[in-house]
C-alpha cells in the first residue's frame, strides 16, 4: 500500500473527525438534526474508509468480528432493556417517565440511551455488511 | 458597508456558480478520462469554495460562518484526495491518456 | 429538482452498465436528499444523504465485485409493467390534488396529535403550559419518545437484516475460506484441519 500515499495520509487524518462527528450527531439528536440511525451511519463509514484504504486485515484487527456481533445485538438489546426498565420502575414498556426523579430528566435520560442502542445496533450491521461483502473471494478484480 | 458584503458574496457565488457550470460543460465534452478528471476537481475543489466564500461573506462573524469554515477546509481536503484517488485508479486500470500514442512517438524520436 | 429526480431513475432504468447505475443511485440519494431539505425536512435529508449517497452506494460497490458488471439485455420487450406504471402514477397525482395545501396548519394531519406533541415537547417558559418531553428535536422526541415503540421495531429490522447477511454470506475464519457451517465454532482446542489425513482414524470435526 506504499504507493497510496496520499489517501493513506489523508484517511489518517479524516477518520478521526469523522468518528468524533459521528459522535456528535449522537449525541446532539436533541437539539439539532441527528440521532441514533444517522450517527450510526456515519460511524461506519470511518471503519468502511479505513478497511478500504488500509486493507482488509488490518480493519479485522480495529474491528474484531466478535466485537461487532456483540454490537448488532447489544444495541437492540440497551433498546429493549430500557424498555423493560420502564416496567422494573413501576411504569409501562417503554415510559421513560419513570426513569429519573422528573419525568422531563426521565424522558431525556430515556431517549439519550435509546438513541444510544439505535446507533450502536446500525453502526455494528453497516459494517458486518461490509465485512461480509469484502472478504469475499473476488470473482473479477 | 452591508452593500459592500453583499457585492463581494455576489461575486463570488456568481463566479463560483459560472466555473461549476463550466466544470461540468468540461466534464461532458472533453475527450479524456484525465482530462475531464481535471474539469471535476476545478468543479469540486475552486466551485464549491467560492460558493462556500460567498455564503461566509453573507453570514457574518457568526457560529454558522465558523461551521462553514469547517466545511470549506473538509471540502478542501477531500475533493483534490477524491479526484488524485480517481486518476491513481485509472492509472492502475492502464486507461492510456489520449495522447499517450504521440508522447511515446516523441520519445521514441529523441 | 424533481425533474433531475426523474431524469435520474429514467437514467438507471435504462443504462445497462451497472457500475453507472450505482453511480447514478448515488446521484439520486443526493437529489432527494436535496428534495428534503427544501421541504424543510432536516433530519430526514441527513439520514437519505449519509444512508442513500453514503453506505449503500460502497455496499453496492461491493456487491458489484461479486457480480457481473453488465446487466443482461432483457429478451422480450414488455410494454405491460411501464402501462402499470403510468396509470398509478396518473392516479396517484390526481389523489394530490385533493390533499390540503403543504403545511397547511388546518390539516388533519396536523390537527390531531401535532399540536400536542409540539406544546409538550419545546421546552416552556416556567409559568407556560408544563413540560413533558423537554427535547427541543421534535422530531427525535417523536421517534424516540412518542413512537418508541415504532422505532424498537426499526431497530429490530436493522437486526434481522444484518443477522440474515451474515448468515447469507458467512463471517470467514481468519485463515481458511468461509464456511458457513461450521461458524459458531467453541472455543476449545480442535486438530488441525489443514491436515485432516495425516491421522487416519480421527474424524475432522475432532472432539464431540
Amino acid at each position: 500500500m506504499k504507493h497510496h500515499f496520499i489517501l493513506r495520509v489523508i484517511a489518517k487524518f479524516a477518520i478521526p473527525f469523522i468518528l468524533l462527528y459521528a459522535l456528535y450527531v449522537q449525541f446532539h439528536g436533541d437539539f439539532g438534526p441527528g440521532g441514533g440511525f444517522q450517527a450510526g451511519v456515519i460511524f461506519a463509514a470511518a471503519f468502511i474508509l479505513y478497511a478500504l484504504i488500509f486493507g482488509m486485515e488490518k480493519a479485522r484487527h480495529a474491528a474484531p468480528s466478535a466485537a461487532i456481533r456483540l454490537g448488532i445485538a447489544l444495541g437492540v438489546l440497551i433498546y429493549a432493556g430500557t424498555g423493560v426498565a420502564g416496567i422494573l420502575l413501576g411504569g409501562k414498556f417503554l415510559d421513560y417517565s419513570v426513569l429519573a426523579h422528573d419525568p422531563t430528566h426521565g424522558q431525556h435520560l430515556g431517549i439519550l440511551i435509546v438513541e444510544f442502542g439505535v446507533g450502536l445496533t446500525v453502526a455494528s450491521v453497516m459494517i458486518a455488511v461490509f465485512f461480509a461483502f469484502a472478504s469475499r473471494p473476488r470473482s473479477e478484480g | 458597508m452591508a452593500l459592500a458584503a453583499d457585492i463581494v458574496s455576489w461575486v463570488l457565488m456568481g463566479s463560483g456558480a459560472i466555473l461549476a457550470l463550466i466544470a461540468g460543460l468540461g466534464v461532458l465534452r472533453l475527450p479524456d478520462v484525465f482530462t475531464r478528471m481535471h474539469a471535476a476537481g476545478i468543479g469540486d475543489t475552486l466551485a464549491a469554495g467560492l460558493i462556500l466564500g460567498g455564503l461566509m461573506v453573507q453570514g457574518g462573524f457568526s457560529l454558522v460562518t465558523i461551521k462553514l469554515i469547517f466545511v470549506f477546509l473538509l471540502l478542501q481536503m477531500t475533493s483534490p484526495t477524491s479526484t488524485h484517488a480517481l486518476a491513481k485508479a485509472a492509472l492502475t486500470g492502464r486507461v492510456k491518456p489520449k495522447l499517450a500514442d504521440e508522447l511515446e512517438a516523441e520519445r521514441s524520436k529523441r | 429538482m424533481l425533474a433531475f429526480l426523474v431524469v435520474t431513475a429514467i437514467a438507471i432504468v435504462r443504462l445497462r452498465n451497472l457500475f453507472a447505475v450505482v453511480m447514478l443511485s448515488g446521484a439520486y440519494s443526493l437529489i432527494a436528499a436535496t428534495i428534503f431539505v427544501i421541504l424543510d425536512a432536516v433530519d430526514v435529508a441527513f439520514t437519505e444523504a449519509a444512508v442513500g449517497a453514503g453506505i449503500t452506494t460502497v455496499l453496492l460497490l461491493g456487491t458489484l465485485v461479486l457480480t457481473d458488471r453488465e446487466e443482461k439485455a432483457p429478451k422480450t420487450r414488455n410494454y405491460w409493467p411501464l402501462g402499470v406504471v403510468l396509470l398509478t402514477g396518473a392516479a396517484l397525482v390526481y389523489a394530490t390534488l385533493d390533499m390540503p395545501n403543504f403545511a397547511d396548519p388546518n390539516a388533519p394531519a396536523n390537527r390531531h396529535v401535532a399540536p400536542r406533541y409540539l406544546a409538550d415537547t419545546v421546552p416552556q417558559h416556567p409559568s407556560g403550559a408544563p413540560v413533558k418531553v423537554g427535547v427541543p428535536n421534535v422530531v427525535t422526541s417523536i421517534l424516540a419518545s412518542y413512537r418508541g415503540y415504532d422505532t424498537l421495531g426499526e431497530v429490530t429490522v436493522i437486526f434481522t437484516a444484518g443477522i440474515g447477511v451474515l448468515l447469507l454470506l458467512g463471517t470467514p475464519a481468519r485463515k481458511e475460506a468461509p464456511d458457513p457451517t461450521k461458524r459458531k465454532a467453541p472455543a476449545r482446542k480442535r486438530p488441525n484441519r489443514r491436515k485432516p489425513e495425516a491421522k487416519p482414524g480421527e474424524t475432522a470435526e475432532g472432539s464431540p
